[in-house]
């Protein structure tokens, strides 16, 4: 234990004085919270910015437009009504812009007298792959159908209420956090060990080391250990910022700290899994970036896996991250800690393999 | 000769495509300062590491301490102090961080204290607070050998200690090593600086392509291969070369210079006599001893100019 402990203590010692490990570890998750959270949480709800020419300046027009106004979906703009549509869109690089006809009130009219062929259509434009097109289309939609129920002098019978699904009232970034607490136990201890495993051999540390009474299996504790709690001051920055800048409410519970644990000891374990194959930093560097990157974003750090093809969803599954990832959201938010007890108990499984993976694998003597 | 610490037997290191270490023999007394003399690539190195645990031989025997290297590394690293072939300490760590560091790897309480001690025996006081990378070269081979001091070890490997230093960084370390010896500490020192070997050690392996080829004190060495000393006749030139070999004294022409060797010591002061009786002109007459370069130079038919063997 006490060899442990001074591992810890030098490690430390060594790790906090490098300007870049300490950035890494403790301001970029930083970071991401607060360009994440101020392009998502300021302003609640997202809105699309919807140019629109009103071809029929009537005050029927004037009213659709004032409809879809009051929509929380949309910010409106004008396009003069003399200029060409297209050439206009894309002169002023407009994504997504809706042209209301001439003779919008008076095909309106001729429908409010009992004109059964009456029909006018307000048209779209725009790329359809963008969100912003599917959020307008959404909102002219229903501000169409609105009219055409006024129009039959119908009621709104089937209407949608809303219930959060949540203990609480979460917003964006009580969802986002939790995926950049895993972003950071798999980036912070398992880039961090690949590299130091290629420095520590091509500077000949391990075999320094192998001159000690220092055991691998001794080295890499402390290495988890000092990963754990560099992992602790990362998620309590981080908490701190989200609920000091974005009121964040998701709070960390006990199976939280537990698989943040597991997660820096599997992810630490990971990391001398991969070192047994690196030689130099260059290539543990690119070993860790094409293990780590696709985990990340594969795992649901940033994107829910429930919106992944089917078969990205089957690799998310044996991906390690997706259990802490997951696991983390299910205590922290939808307070579920049976499932989250679940994914940390598969989180410990990944954790020892790869403990003695790496215990075993690394060689410290010279063949 | 006193307690051996180390007794190698037939030791062999063989790898696919070569064998780096080819059936050496050799003792380590206590309190000895051995070198392992030789070029790069004699198989210096892989024998320390050998004898440090850090790699398994193919064939032999080896015992450290009293433990076979095979089977008892574990007892033999905790009570040998090593210092690896280019060294480099960990970068941000102060010299007093890193001793205390190594000390407690070795399970020792050190108290400020005793690693400030340490400090000073290797002459690093005033660069106690350095972080490491800032150090000179000469430095960090310093603070590695404190750190193998740490454990209080009876045994130190130095391994090339003063590879790639300047000549008075490596006059330093010299000094610090004879220090050491005069402490009684057991060292085996592995270079293929020759006048480093025949500065410090006691005794001396000279090695090369895996074997030893001369093993014996460096007087005994230079005794029985160096060919005694060596009467110079600066500036004598051809004439002189032929004035001597005229009057049966056999010498060889270096340049403008003539040399007489003579082999035995007692044999020196007749000849210098015997030569000033000749006229010949020249500029200065001195004598040279001879030295292991010379003996390298006559085992192994090369010299070695930093580690390499010249063609």
């Amino acid at each position: 234990m006490k060899r442990i402990l001074a591992d810890v203590t030098a490690f430390a010692r060594q790790y906090l004085r490098s300007r870049v490990g300490t950035f890494f570890a403790l301001a970029f998750p930083v970071i991401l919270i607060l360009l994440f959270g101020a392009i998502f949480s300021s302003s609640g709800s997202p809105r699309v910015s919807l140019a629109v020419q009103d071809m029929d300046r009537t005050d029927a027009s004037r009213g659709f437009v004032q409809a879809l106004n009051n929509t929380t979906l949309i910010s409106y703009q004008a396009i003069p009504p003399t200029a060409n549509f297209q050439d206009y869109m894309r002169a002023h690089s407009i994504n997504v812009a809706l042209q209301i006809p001439d003779g919008f009130q008076a095909t309106l009219a001729q429908a409010r007298n009992g004109s059964t062929s009456a029909r006018v259509n307000v048209t779209l434009a725009g790329d359809p792959t963008q969100s912003s097109f599917g959020i307008a289309y959404s909102a002219v939609a229903a501000v169409a159908n609105g009219f055409n129920l006024q129009i039959a002098n119908a009621t709104e019978v089937v209407s949608v209420g809303e219930t959060p699904f949540t203990v609480q009232q979460f917003g964006y970034i009580d969802f986002f956090l939790p995926g950049i607490i895993g972003f950071t136990i798999l980036t912070t201890p398992m880039f961090g060990m690949t590299s130091i495993c290629a420095e520590y051999r091509t500077r000949r540390f391990f075999k320094l080391l192998a001159t000690t009474k220092l055991s691998k299996a001794e080295w890499l504790a402390a290495k988890v250990v000092f990963y754990v709690l560099l992992l602790f001051l990362s998620v309590a920055i981080m908490m701190l910022v989200g609920i000091g800048v974005f009121g964040m409410k998701a709070r960390l519970t006990p199976v939280a700290v537990l698989l943040i644990i597991a997660g820096a000891f599997e992810f630490t374990s990971l990391g001398m899994v991969l070192g047994i194959f690196v030689r130099d930093p260059g290539t543990g560097e690119a070993l860790a970036n094409a293990i780590g990157f696709p985990m990340m974003f594969l795992a649901g750090s940033f994107f829910p896996i429930d919106s992944m093809p089917s078969f990205l969803q089957t690799i998310a599954r044996a991906l390690p991250l997706t259990y802490i990832n997951e696991g983390l959201r299910a205590t922290m938010v939808l307070a579920n800690d049976g499932t989250a007890v679940t994914y940390l108990l598969i989180t410990l499984g990944f954790a020892v393999v790869f403990f003695v993976i790496g215990a075993r694998g690394l060689s410290w003597k010279s063949k | 000769m006193g307690e051996h610490v180390i007794e190698v037997r037939g030791l062999v290191k063989r790898y696919p495509d070569i064998t780096a270490v080819d059936g050496i023999e050799f003792d380590v007394s206590r309190g000895q300062v051995f070198s392992l003399l030789g070029p790069n690539g004699a198989g210096k190195t892989t024998t320390v590491e050998i004898l440090e645990g850090l790699r398994d031989p193919t064939a032999g025997e080896a015992r450290v301490l009293g433990q076979d290297v095979r089977s008892g590394y574990r007892r033999i690293r905790e009570r040998v102090g090593v210092l690896p072939q280019d060294f480099e300490p960990f970068d941000r760590l102060r010299p007093r961080e890193a001793v205390t560091y190594w000390a407690r790897l070795f399970d020792h309480d050190v108290s400020e204290e005793a690693v400030a001690s340490i400090i000073e025996t290797v002459g690093l006081s005033d660069r106690a607070d350095t972080f490491a990378l800032n150090l000179s070269g000469g430095e960090k081979r310093r603070l590695g050998i404190a750190m193998a001091l740490v454990g209080q070890p009876d045994l130190l490997f130095l391994d090339e200690p003063t590879t790639g230093l300047d000549p008075g960084a490596r006059r330093e370390l010299w000094t610090l090593i004879g220090d050491l010896k005069k402490k009684g500490r057991t060292i085996l020192l592995t270079t293929h600086y020759l006048d480093e070997a025949e500065q410090l050690a006691d005794d001396v392996a000279i090695m090369n392509h895996g074997k030893i080829v001369a093993h014996g004190s460096p007087s005994a060495l230079i005794s029985q291969f160096g060919g005694g000393t060596t009467i110079v006749l600066a500036g004598a030139g051809r004439g002189g070369s032929q004035a001597l070999t005229a009057r049966g004294i056999a010498a060889e022409l270096h340049g403008d210079d003539v040399f007489v060797h003579v082999p035995m010591a007692g044999q020196v002061r007749p000849m210098l006599a015997k030569l000033a009786s000749i006229e010949i002109p020249l500029t200065e007459i001195y004598t040279k001893r001879s030295t292991l370069e010379d003996v390298f130079l006559k085992l192994v038919g090369a010299r070695m100019e930093e580690g390499v063997l010249a063609a």
